[in-house]
């Protein structure tokens, strides 16, 4: 059993801080959110290089715009429900200006009391659809850590996906993160696999443990949802029956879009199943929400089991 | 300048001609728009150096080519494909195709964000050269403009330069008959502004506005009042002239009214 690790948020607020100790072009720019994405800690470290925009996301995405164009390298964190809000400002200002900001959407996935309007949950979509834009989502603390690096390292724009919640480490510390690479956590997949990313990870891991005396089910992890490795996929899908996508966020343009129009392009004459979101969601416990829309270990094996039989 | 204003006068006529021309030819665009922008672009780029420039109000773009073809920093087949297919000389501005176009706008009320940017970082980075935004006073309507002046209230940035192109008119109608501003100069002044209102069609008071700026210790804009269609009695003042083709006769009529302008 792994150990239960820092949240998703505190490792990244950590890492931006040592990132930007070393780079002098880091700039981290928060619209009155800085304690809930963790940038209070590059304020209080780095105070010269942090801009406070208050409660205005359109003008900190443009304010990041004119940075990165300038040579300079800008994270905006809000969360992903905000910032993927401001699509036509994410769309003209950073996207067709191919502007290198770093966007870190935080609150992915379901969050607790706050609710829907708060929670990103078609985050995803917004971005997939605008053009520049790289996505990532890290599934644990040194996947953060080292997602972070990549995109503090990229010339064109991109949008971190992350979770507010601690999850278990699944990698060693050599982990070498790799763009557009499909990481298998858990190989044994004759009957099926399930693709998926972040926080979700380690609920498709529970789930295929509970499943594991009827069924060999296979776990992938991707970080990296734009750009995706096509051939990685594509070899995966080979080895399996049935393939299933798992996401906490709309099945709408996420995750489980993705590999399904990559199975539609290559002509994959096997079954894939998207399991996600299909609505706003509600208030309530993270763990209780979680239950609630069949995103949790078990939840997740129910959805499996019965497309299974099919 | 004073003694050099004639000429100054004749190139801006010359760039309106070659505007009119551009425009003739692509049969679509804002000449409304852009005619009221040629002398405070012709002065940025002829008094200016090392500056960026973000068009905030792209739709002016035109007014911007003719311009840059004045000073030979855009190709005949490019400028003259104005909004053509594969020309550099898109409708909105795109800095895809140019070096000197420093942000691809057209989505209203995003481009002074985008200068606070690089205003920062023209700052932080110790560079020459001064950052100007143009501003429609039509854009004003967006609401990141006002997210951009809390913002500039609470930090001074010496290297911005803001100018409202003042036409009166948008995209459908008058300002005033849509949604009317007053008080321009004292929504500004409520953000802590120092306004410095010209007109601005003139080359020496907009020289003046920009020194007083560059002195001022706060933040500042320039209101420059100015005619929408300014240079062509028909476009002046029309709210037709804003996004119309410039058919034939009044091609020929426009540019006749160019040359005999000219000293």
């Amino acid at each position: 059993m792994t150990k239960k690790n820092k949240s998703i948020r505190d490792v990244f607020g950590e890492s931006l801080v040592k990132f930007g100790k070393k780079n002098k072009k880091i700039f981290a720019i928060s619209p009155d959110l800085k304690s809930a994405t963790k940038l209070s800690l590059f304020k209080k470290e780095i105070p010269e290089r942090f801009i406070e925009t208050g409660i205005a996301e359109a003008n900190a995405i443009g304010i990041a715009s004119g940075l990165a164009m300038s040579g300079l390298k800008p994270v905006v964190a809000s969360f992903g429900s905000f910032l993927s809000g401001k699509n036509i400002e994410i769309r003209v200002s950073i996207g067709f200006n191919n502007a290198p900001v770093v966007l870190v959407g935080t609150h992915g996935g379901l969050i607790g009391p706050d609710g829907p309007t708060q929670a990103g949950l078609q985050d995803i979509s917004v971005m997939r659809s605008i053009p520049n834009i790289k996505i990532f989502q890290p599934a644990s603390a040194i996947e953060t850590t080292e997602i972070l690096r990549h995109c503090l390292n990229l010339k064109v724009p991109s949008y971190i996906r992350i979770s507010r919640q601690a999850n278990k480490e699944i990698y060693k510390k050599d982990y070498k993160f790799i763009e557009g690479k499909a990481y298998i956590i858990k190989n044994d997949m004759k009957d099926g696999v399930i693709f998926t990313s972040g926080n979700m990870v380690e609920r498709c891991l529970d789930a295929a443990n509970m499943m594991k005396e009827k069924y060999k089910i296979g776990v992938v992890n991707i970080p990296s949802i734009k750009p995706l490795n096509t051939s990685s996929i594509l070899k995966i899908i080979s080895k399996t029956k049935k393939v299933f996508s798992v996401e906490d966020h709309s099945i709408n343009g996420g995750l489980g879009s993705t590999i399904l129009e990559l199975i539609s392009e290559h002509n994959v004459k096997k079954p894939l199943y998207l399991h996600g979101l299909k609505d706003f969601t509600q208030s309530g416990g993270v763990e209780e929400l979680y239950k609630y829309y069949n995103l949790d270990g078990a939840g997740i094996a129910k959805f499996l089991s019965k497309k299974l039989l099919i | 300048m004073s003694k050099k204003l004639v000429t100054h006068i004749n190139n801006c006529l010359t760039i309106r001609s070659l505007l009119i021309r551009s425009l003739y030819k692509a049969g679509s665009g804002h000449p409304g728009s852009s005619l009221s922008l040629i002398e405070m672009l012709y002065h940025i780029y002829r008094f200016e150096k090392n500056f960026k420039l973000i068009l905030s109000k792209g739709h002016g773009v035109p007014g911007q080519y003719a311009v840059m073809k004045f000073f030979n920093q855009i190709d005949d087949k490019n400028f003259y494909n104005l909004r053509k297919i594969n020309s550099k000389a898109q409708g909105h501005p795109d800095r895809r195709n140019f070096k000197k176009i420093d942000a691809s706008t057209g989505a209203l009320g995003q481009g002074l964000s985008i200068a606070i940017g690089y205003a920062i970082a023209q700052e932080y980075q110790k560079k020459s050269g001064y950052v100007y935004c143009i501003l429609g006073d039509g854009e004003l309507q967006e609401g990141q403009i006002w997210e951009s002046l809390m913002f500039l209230n609470s930090k001074y940035l010496k290297k911005l330069i803001i100018i409202v192109d003042h036409n009166k008119f948008q995209n459908e109608d008058l300002i005033s008959k849509t949604l009317p501003m007053p008080m321009i100069e004292k929504k500004w002044q409520s953000f802590g502004f120092k306004v410095f209102k010209i007109d601005g069609h003139d080359l020496n008071s907009l020289d003046q506005a920009v020194k007083k700026v560059k002195n001022t210790k706060k933040p500042s804009v320039i209101i420059a009042d100015t005619i929408k269609g300014k240079g062509i009695s028909f476009m002046e003042n029309s709210g037709h002239w804003h996004s119309a083709k410039i058919t034939d006769e009044f091609y020929i009529k426009a540019m006749k009214e160019l040359n005999d302008k000219k000293k």
